[in-house]
């Protein structure tokens, strides 16, 4: 009987020491990019943020430029509902990332650019396209 | 004509379904044997009507018959016809189908097998099943058809087209592999909810549920290998597991898994953890219709996940549905599910396997914890925090090191209670190995993890060589064989024990994989031909940068030859830079895909992605990896694989009974 006590202390022991494990670490995250805000751009520009923080949006049409000296280096704006933010990234593109894509970025603004330093894609299994959209289509049209 | 036939199968299917639960459930009140013929040929139909409804979709998609929705979205004339038909898993109702299809082969595959030899427990398991293939039923019928026709007033002439990332062999047997996984645990669930139901569980239930549970265990395990290779062939991010929210989808239930896979032992050769087990199989099944919900609900803005969030409620509701009837009918037989016997001594080996169950368990936690900490940050606080990698490798690499450190404790460990003299015996020879290691190491200036990483590494493969070399010594000396004839002899006569240590073996050396990503180092530069960047030792040079024109795209290839530090050239690298669509006038539809090219060693990979390059300077831009020991990864997951063949394989004397 006592033995079978012994146990159950050891097991919730080693449960309760991982448990608080995981509580310390997510409340003393390693580095600034293990637990990261989430903001939408109207909150960042509203608030003005200094510390890193990860935004969602869409790559506005035509605003890609990449920087005549290092291709590495681009500048874009990331436009969410009504709001534009002028990003600046360098470093691998995804290869999905192009107007109108639907990308994440990580960084830090400052002086009205957001720096980033961590840029994904979404990766949709198939080219966004709307169905209803014509233009997405090789298509003939039919004569009715 | 052809989409409507697949929709209506898929109607009568769902019918069907719910007349194979009616008649098994009057035949459980009733005891007629009738119905439970009727019900059994029910059910058998309902599989062979998701068979037919798939191969209606593939058919579809092999002859890209555009009228139908999900083929003019996943499909284009030009796809080759391989990735045609992997396309009936690129997309959110294909796949769901697909998933309905795996589960009826199996299905199809337990009932046959069974219907004879577990005659008591086959209306249970049945039901289970059915109830299960009904709710997938439910998905594709009523929220999301793959048959729905094309919503467009023109005839449309060619689709979309698959995504070239996904146009990888690779990436065409992975989701498979992962859904033989995910879908294979209905079957150990079934057989365990019919067990409790029917409190019956005999030796026979025990081989059946632990045969399946290892096939859909390595299959699952496979499939999480091959979805990191993918992602490390072909991605171009240099890495090969990123704590994804859908990675880690695939990765909880492997954990509990695991967990299982272990205490199973326990419960086949001392008949004790009965209860424990079943929660476990109840936990690791919800955990991969959880997975499934993460992948396709979009709750999580993961880079896998599909954007339509209908299924969300769907697909909880039926994950809290499982929990509340397994649980609650857990509860009702706590009595028929207690072993007689205890476990000794905390140094036995029953207590081994019992803290391994309690640190992969809790390690499933944390990835859960991880998981769905930005949903529950955003619910308590208001704020959304989300969790990058080096959260879930700050939590999981020490606990990943406790599993580690278990791996080797355990063998030595005798059954019910290790004792002293054995105790030191055992261990002397691999903590001695294991100290020298560690001070070899810390001589090479080698500190914190790293150091830690590699000591256990070499103590567990004593560990494991010594158990392989007493058993092979005692051959030797018993039946005068020589070595290779005892080895091979010990193999065949334990192959659940010595396959089991095959899989350790295999783990330490992907341990020793992950832990040489501390070494990696990355350069990024931009070339023009003739010029040279250098990183750790290795000399770059931009030969040649060449255009070529292919069948469906269109490629810049660089020329970069890669010196070492005595001036030697090794091999001359080719990534590529490659647009897919080219010729589309809209050049949105233009989509670039980076073609990488490593050159690998033993020891280490060299890896080259074409980031981008300037046509009117002629400048390419690269991206350069040294990514020391990465291939461990990969031939520690080959001899993974080859253990859990090894015990898989049915013996000659079990096929003789």
């Amino acid at each position: 009987m006592e033995s079978k006590n012994k146990f159950y202390f050891a097991i919730t022991g080693v449960a309760l020491v991982v448990i608080f494990w995981i509580w310390y670490a997510s409340t003393n995250p390693v580095n600034e990019q293990a637990l990261v805000t989430f903001l939408s751009v109207e909150e960042l520009l509203d608030d003005g943020y200094s510390d890193r923080v990860r935004l969602g949006g869409l790559v506005e049409d035509g605003s890609i430029q990449l920087d005549k000296n290092n291709y590495m280096t681009c500048q874009f704006e990331l436009k969410e509902g009504d709001y534009l933010l002028p990003v600046q990234y360098t470093g691998i593109r995804p290869d999905l990332f192009k107007d109108g894509a639907e990308i994440i970025i990580e960084g830090v603004f400052t002086n009205g650019v957001f720096e980033a330093d961590i840029l994904q894609t979404k990766c949709a299994s198939k080219y966004e396209g709307d169905l209803r959209d014509a233009n997405s289509y090789n298509l003939e049209e039919v004569s009715i | 004509m052809i989409p409507v036939i697949g929709g209506l199968a898929l109607n009568l299917a769902f019918g069907l379904s719910i007349v194979t639960i009616i008649l098994l459930s009057f035949h459980l009140r009733t005891g007629d044997n009738r119905l439970y013929f009727s019900g059994q040929r029910a059910a058998l139909a309902v599989s062979l009507l998701s068979f037919f409804a798939t191969f209606v979709l593939a058919q579809l998609l092999m002859v890209s018959n555009f009228d139908v929705d999900y083929v003019a979205h996943y499909t284009s004339r030009e796809t080759p016809t391989i990735y045609k038909i992997t396309a009936l898993w690129a997309g959110q109702s294909g796949s769901l189908l697909f998933w309905l299809f795996i589960l009826s082969i199996y299905a199809v595959i337990a009932i046959l097998q069974n219907q004879r030899s577990q005659q008591k427990l086959m209306p249970w398991v049945i039901i289970v099943i059915t109830t299960v293939q009904l709710f997938f039923l439910i998905l594709v019928n009523f929220v999301t058809n793959p048959f729905i026709p094309t919503e467009a007033d023109f005839v449309v002439v060619n689709g979309l087209g698959l995504n070239p990332l996904l146009q990888n062999a690779t990436m065409a047997i992975h989701p498979p592999m992962l859904y033989l996984g995910f879908v294979g645990f209905t079957i150990p669930f079934a057989f365990s909810i019919a067990a409790m139901a029917k409190k019956e569980m005999n030796a026979l239930w025990m081989k059946t549920v632990r045969v399946w549970l290892l096939f859909v265990w390595l299959m699952l395990s496979i499939g999480i290998i091959l979805g990191g290779w993918w992602a490390y062939q072909e991605l171009g991010w240099g890495g090969y597991w990123a704590w994804d929210p859908v990675e880690n989808a695939s990765f909880m239930p492997w954990l509990t898994g695991t967990a299982l896979m272990h205490s199973i032992i326990i419960q086949e050769k001392k008949n004790m953890l009965k209860f424990w087990n079943m929660i476990l199989i109840i936990i690791t099944f919800t955990l991969c219709i959880f997975g499934t919900f993460l992948t396709r609900s979009g709750i999580m803005s993961s880079v896998h996940s599909f954007t339509a969030s209908s299924l969300g409620p769907i697909f909880l509701g039926f994950v809290f549905f499982i929990l509340i009837v397994s649980f609650t009918l857990l509860f009702y037989r706590k009595t028929f599910l207690r072993s007689e016997k205890r476990i000794e001594s905390f140094t036995s080996r029953e207590s081994g396997f019992l803290f391994n169950n309690v640190v992969f368990v809790v390690m499933c936690f944390a990835v859960f914890w991880g998981t769905l900490f930005p949903v529950i940050s955003e619910a308590v606080r208001g704020t959304k925090i989300t969790v990058g990698a080096p959260f879930f490798n700050q939590i999981n690499i020490p606990i990943g090191l406790v599993l580690l450190l278990l791996t080797g404790v355990g063998p030595l460990l005798v059954w019910r209670r290790t004792s002293r003299q054995s105790a030191v015996r055992n261990f002397m020879i691999p903590v001695s190995v294991g100290l020298m290691t560690a001070l070899i190491l810390f001589i090479f200036n080698m500190r914190g993890y790293v150091l830690i990483s590699f000591t256990l590494s070499s103590f567990v493969l004593t560990t494991i060589l010594i158990e392989f070399a007493k058993g092979i010594r005692s051959r030797m000396r018993s039946q005068h064989e020589n070595v290779l004839v005892a080895f091979w002899r010990l193999m065949r006569k334990n192959r659940s024990r010595y396959g089991g240590y095959i899989v350790h073996v295999g783990i330490v050396l992907m341990f020793v994989g992950f832990t040489g990503h501390a070494f990696n180092s990355e350069k990024e530069f931009g070339l023009k031909v003739g010029e040279k960047e250098h990183l750790d030792n290795y000399q770059f040079e931009l030969l040649r940068l060449s255009e070529e024109e292919r069948p469906n795209h269109y490629a810049y290839i660089a020329d970069l030859k890669l010196k070492d530090s005595d001036g030697k050239t090794i091999t001359i690298l080719h990534p590529e830079k490659r647009i897919y669509f080219h010729r589309s006038p809209d050049p949105n539809r233009r989509q670039p895909h980076s073609e990488l090219d490593i050159y690998t060693l033993l020891n280490k990979d060299i890896y080259s992605i074409f980031n981008a390059i300037d046509t009117e300077k002629g400048v390419a831009y690269f991206k350069i990896m040294i990514n020391p020991l990465v291939n461990w990864v990969w031939i520690g997951g080959y001899i993974f694989i080859f253990g859990t063949l090894i015990a898989l394989f049915p013996s000659k004397k079990e096929s003789v009974v």
